[in-house]
């Protein structure tokens, strides 16, 4: 064993060393040999034939020597070097199967690393398959009684935890900050499963009536504003000019649905009746999550939620009659209508490695063609199969290879240009990392392709009719090779449409957008938040300083107008309530999802004016709608066709539902104006109705201020006037109406742009694919079509006969396409907007574009085989 | 002459034998195997130069290059004793082997 060890260490070493030591031996024996032969009395020359040939031959035997002496790696290593001087040869061949094995694998893994974060990986909770997120029907937020209910009485359950998402404002810094932040139960963390990073989290104790203000903080907030996550515990923070004690900091990255650094505790808010959270008609924000039992599945947790719900909706008919429940998984509610664009996403990557990967095929199935005279010479020669497979697998391993790490090299180029274009409201967009495991995949399935079209064509070629081959020295490619060329190239085609189908839904999709009438004009307007929040703030003080907002910002030089609204188009609506209409009695027995319902916007007066909605009837709000005079109230159109269809609503009364529905909230207001409407929920959505009440009438905590500008102007300037008029006031939020657009808009507008781009690139290869194949024909029968003009064969035969190859290709590659656009446009469904996913305008623009451009690159070098000189032609051989 | 293919595997039993002797070189080893035969064993010289390679990767033969008469270099090749282990053990499975299939064979005549 340990002399075996040496042998090759010193064959591994002195490699040169034992070639030499070889050659002389074997010269040293046909000395002797011939020697030998002359003491017989045999001539010179013939007694060295004869050495030779007994030897086997010079060559051969020095060639099976050093392969005994060789290790595997000097076997590799000489493969090694021989592949690479191989691809060094045809720069060609090498760059153009590099350039399609780095856009494959590089595009591939930066994709697929977003979906696995985002999609697959499972949430960073332990044993975190076994959470469910529920919600009331069709996932809206819980009421808080409902939620207590479905505690005590679930058996699902290991533990049942609830939490809304909140923001806080830090005071007592010299500007008040505005922070993300979440309420939750006491078992909230206990149901995650999360542990502290420092101190402790919450327990029964903090929930305790008499029990200090408590508040656990995220690993980032701790790090701020106390300078190291152990120096925050025991510290006391001032939250809306309360005070906490820090009892515990979060784990780095923490983070349950949205960012939050401030974590509250929700007991203390419901016993005081924080947001009317003890109403079982008050649908908050609220959403629980809960950790499954072992051996309890989603299904028949869900069941035993739905008979809780049916159970409560007979208990209190007034609140919950037809209202049901909604229970997933945790990790579907995370990544929610992402899934959709993810989806698209790596359908398209994966078709465009398929398209990488078919043009490689094409790229080696032709080289291999090329070197099948190689191969069987090699054959012929005594070159051992084995030795052959070998020489291919190094040479395509080398290949890929190279293509692997350049690959990667692009997947994080194009993974870091991914993760600045995508929406910021991306679920776990953070914990994206260049995935190791999908770019060994993307590459072990290059390795495949290679192997299954560089080394097995090149394998039958050195085997059994290696002979035929080296006699038709191997001129060409097998007509089974361009067989399988052509099939792959349908391939092609069928994608490119398939893709191209896809992006041209999407751009009509962004285009139909961009043309949308929003109801309002959305250009130059500017918008922040800010709070007037806590005892400092009664209701008259809260409407003379928005009065005042509104005359400081008017005055700002490059501002228009201004005004305050509590909700903001696009945006959504903040606050949607029942209403009931005078003359119109609720029947007894009626409950809340009977009554009409509407968004609610508290508003100035400038409000309409400012955003440019226009007024259809009636009055605007004005000056003289004061606290104290008659409660007015303006609605819109889509209300008008709703609620007062062929009837004239101005003059007519209305009024706010409370808890029950025969229970009224706040005094009943005159219609006094309608107003049109606006795409309140987003451009794509349908237009809501809504109530307009003046904000002097319905006064608010956090509104937002909106100026019209002329142009642009600084964009603090706005947040700056505010500030001035208060410094202890908390603005934020700081941006552009477009702005807001824009981020509703970039999900769409990635997918576009991905499949785009990827549709070009698509139609570029098979464009080149089919070029190549047009040409390599005309090459080949460069004789024939000498043989034909000489016969005189007109140009435009010759051209027919050249275009029908790519013809078909191109015909059944987008019949085919078409085909497959019909049937994967079910997963853009979510995504168009204004289309059909099956628009026969899209797909007959996409079969004609892409008709034109792939009979394009046939004719290109069919034309060239009518341009052929046909002596020149026929003396080709 | 009634020449027989070497069996497989045969080869480097003959060499480890032959070395038995004493020391040799390649052409000496290649001239006793058919000596030894009385020429009846054909064996491709090509083949012997990679057996005794492998037996001295094995480890069962050493070597040594050593300037030989003319000046020329000549590798010589020593049995080891793993080498000559493996000969008795072998040339005893051999012979057990050659002596049931003379009492097989030899019922016929």
């Amino acid at each position: 064993m340990i002399a075996r060890f040496k042998a090759s260490l010193r064959g591994l070493l002195a490699r040169r060393r034992i070639d030499a030591e070889i050659l002389d031996e074997l010269q040293d024996h046909l000395e002797r040999e011939i020697e030998a032969h002359r003491l017989r009395g045999v001539p010179l020359e013939e007694a060295r034939r004869l050495a030779v040939r007994d030897l086997g031959g010079l060559a051969q035997t020095i060639e099976s020597t050093r392969d005994v002496r060789a290790t595997w790696f000097d076997t590799f290593w000489r493969d090694l070097k021989y592949g690479a001087r191989l691809l060094r040869r045809s720069p060609r061949f090498t760059i153009t199967a590099l350039t399609v094995l780095v856009l494959g694998i590089g595009s591939t893994t930066a994709i697929f690393s977003v979906a696995y974060a985002v999609l697959v990986r499972p949430l960073p909770y332990p044993e975190a398959d076994r959470l469910m997120f529920v919600a009331e029907h069709q996932g809206s937020g819980i009421a808080w009684p409902n939620f207590d209910d479905w505690r005590q009485r679930a058996q699902s359950f290991d533990g049942f935890a609830s939490s809304l998402a909140d923001a806080v404002f830090v005071t007592g810094g010299p500007l008040p900050q505005r922070l993300d932040s979440r309420s939750v139960t006491v078992n909230f963390f206990g149901v995650l499963g999360a542990t502290p990073f420092r101190g402790r989290l919450f327990d029964q104790s903090d929930a305790r009536p008499d029990a200090v203000s408590t508040a656990v903080v995220s690993h980032t907030f701790s790090m701020q504003q106390f300078g190291s996550a152990s120096a925050a515990t025991g510290q006391t923070v001032s939250l809306n000019r309360r005070s906490y004690t820090v009892i515990g900091v979060l784990p780095p990255g923490f983070r349950y649905m949205t960012p939050a650094h401030v974590y509250l505790l929700l007991e203390p808010q419901v016993a005081a009746n924080y947001r009317g959270m003890q109403s079982r008609g008050n649908r908050t924000g609220l959403y629980a999550v809960g950790r499954l039992k072992p051996r309890v599945d989603v299904t028949s947790a869900r069941a035993e939620m739905q008979n809780l719900a049916a159970a409560l909706a007979l208990e209190y008919p007034e609140t919950n009659k037809g209202t049901g429940v909604y229970v997933v998984p945790l990790a579907d509610r995370v990544v929610r209508d992402m899934a959709a664009t993810l989806t698209v996403l790596a359908g398209a990557v994966a078709l465009l490695l398929l398209i990488a990967c078919v043009n490689l095929a094409s790229l080696l199935l032709n080289r291999s063609a090329s070197r099948a005279h190689e191969f069987a010479v090699r054959a012929a020669i005594g070159g051992s199969r084995w030795s052959l497979i070998r020489q291919l697998l190094v040479e395509h391993a080398l290949l890929v290879a190279t293509g692997g790490v350049l690959g990667a090299v692009a997947g994080a180029a194009i993974l870091s240009g991914l993760i600045r274009v995508a929406p910021p409201d991306t679920p776990r967009l953070d914990e994206i990392r260049l995935d190791f495991v999908v770019l060994s995949c993307a590459t072990l399935f290059s390795c495949a392709c290679a192997f299954l079209f560089g080394v097995l064509p090149a394998l039958k070629a050195s085997g059994a009719g290696g002979h035929e081959t080296v006699l038709r020295s191997g001129r060409g490619s097998t007509r089974q090779n361009s067989l399988l060329r052509r099939s792959l190239l349908i391939g092609e085609v069928a994608i490119a449409t398939v893709l191209l189908c896809g992006s041209g839904l999407m751009v009509q999709t962004i285009i139909r957008l961009s043309r949308v009438d929003p109801g309002f004009e959305p250009h130059n307007l500017q918008t922040v938040m800010f709070s007037l929040a806590g005892p400092a703030w009664p209701d008259p003080k809260k409407q003379a300083f928005f009065a005042e907002v509104v005359e400081r910002l008017r005055g700002l030089p490059g501002v228009d107008n201004a005004a305050i609204t509590y909700s903001l188009p696009i945006l959504g609506s903040n606050w949607w309530n029942w209403f009931t209409i005078a003359g119109r009695p609720v029947p007894p027995g009626a409950t809340m999802m009977d009554l009409p319902s509407a968004g609610m916007v508290p508003v100035s007066a400038t409000y309409f004016e400012t955003l440019k909605i226009p007024l259809i009837k009636g009055r605007s709000f004005e000056r003289t709608d004061t606290p104290d005079s008659q409660p007015v109230a303006i609605i819109n159109a889509s209300l008008v066709k709703l609620y007062f269809p062929g009837e004239d609503p101005i003059g007519k009364q209305i009024r706010l539902a409370g808890s029950r529905p025969t229970e009224g909230y706040g005094p009943w207001r005159t219609i006094v104006g309608i107003v049109g409407d606006v795409k309140q929920h987003g451009i794509d959505q349908d237009m809501p109705q809504q109530i307009f009440m003046p904000v002097v009438q319905q006064t608010r905590t956090t509104v937002f201020a909106v100026a019209r500008t002329r142009g642009t102007i600084s964009s603090s300037a706005i947040e700056t006037a505010i500030r001035d008029l208060d410094r202890s006031v908390p603005v934020f939020n700081d941006r552009t109406v477009e702005q807001v657009m824009k981020e509703a808009g970039s999900r769409r507008r990635v997918a576009a742009i991905v499949l785009s781009v990827f549709a070009g690139a698509a139609v570029l290869l098979a464009a080149i694919g089919l070029y190549g194949i047009v040409a390599q024909s005309v090459s080949e029968r460069r004789q024939e079509i000498g043989v034909r003009m000489a016969l005189g064969a007109p140009q435009d035969q010759i051209l027919r006969l050249f275009l029908r190859h790519g013809l078909i290709v191109v015909v059944i590659g987008i019949g085919a396409g078409i085909a497959g656009a019909v049937a994967a446009g079910q997963s853009l469904a979510s995504l168009v907007f204004g289309v059909t996913v099956t628009d026969p305008v899209t797909l007959g623009t996409v079969a004609a574009l892409l008709t034109t451009v792939t009979l394009l690159a046939c004719y290109i070098p069919a034309r060239s085989a009518t341009r052929l000189d046909p002596v020149a032609a026929l003396r080709s051989e | 002459m009634n020449q027989t293919q070497l069996l497989q595997g045969t080869l480097d039993l003959l060499v480890l034998r032959i070395l038995e002797l004493g020391p040799n070189h390649g052409w000496g080893i290649s001239s006793r195997l058919q000596q030894m035969s009385q020429e009846r064993l054909k064996t491709s010289q090509g083949s012997l130069y990679p057996a005794l390679h492998r037996l001295e990767m094995r480890g069962e033969v050493k070597s040594e290059m050593t300037a030989s008469e003319n000046n020329r270099r000549a590798r010589v090749y020593t049995i080891t004793r793993a080498g000559r282990k493996r000969l008795n053990k072998e040339t005893e499975t051999w012979q057990e082997f050659a002596l049931s299939m003379r009492r097989i064979l030899g019922e016929r005549g």
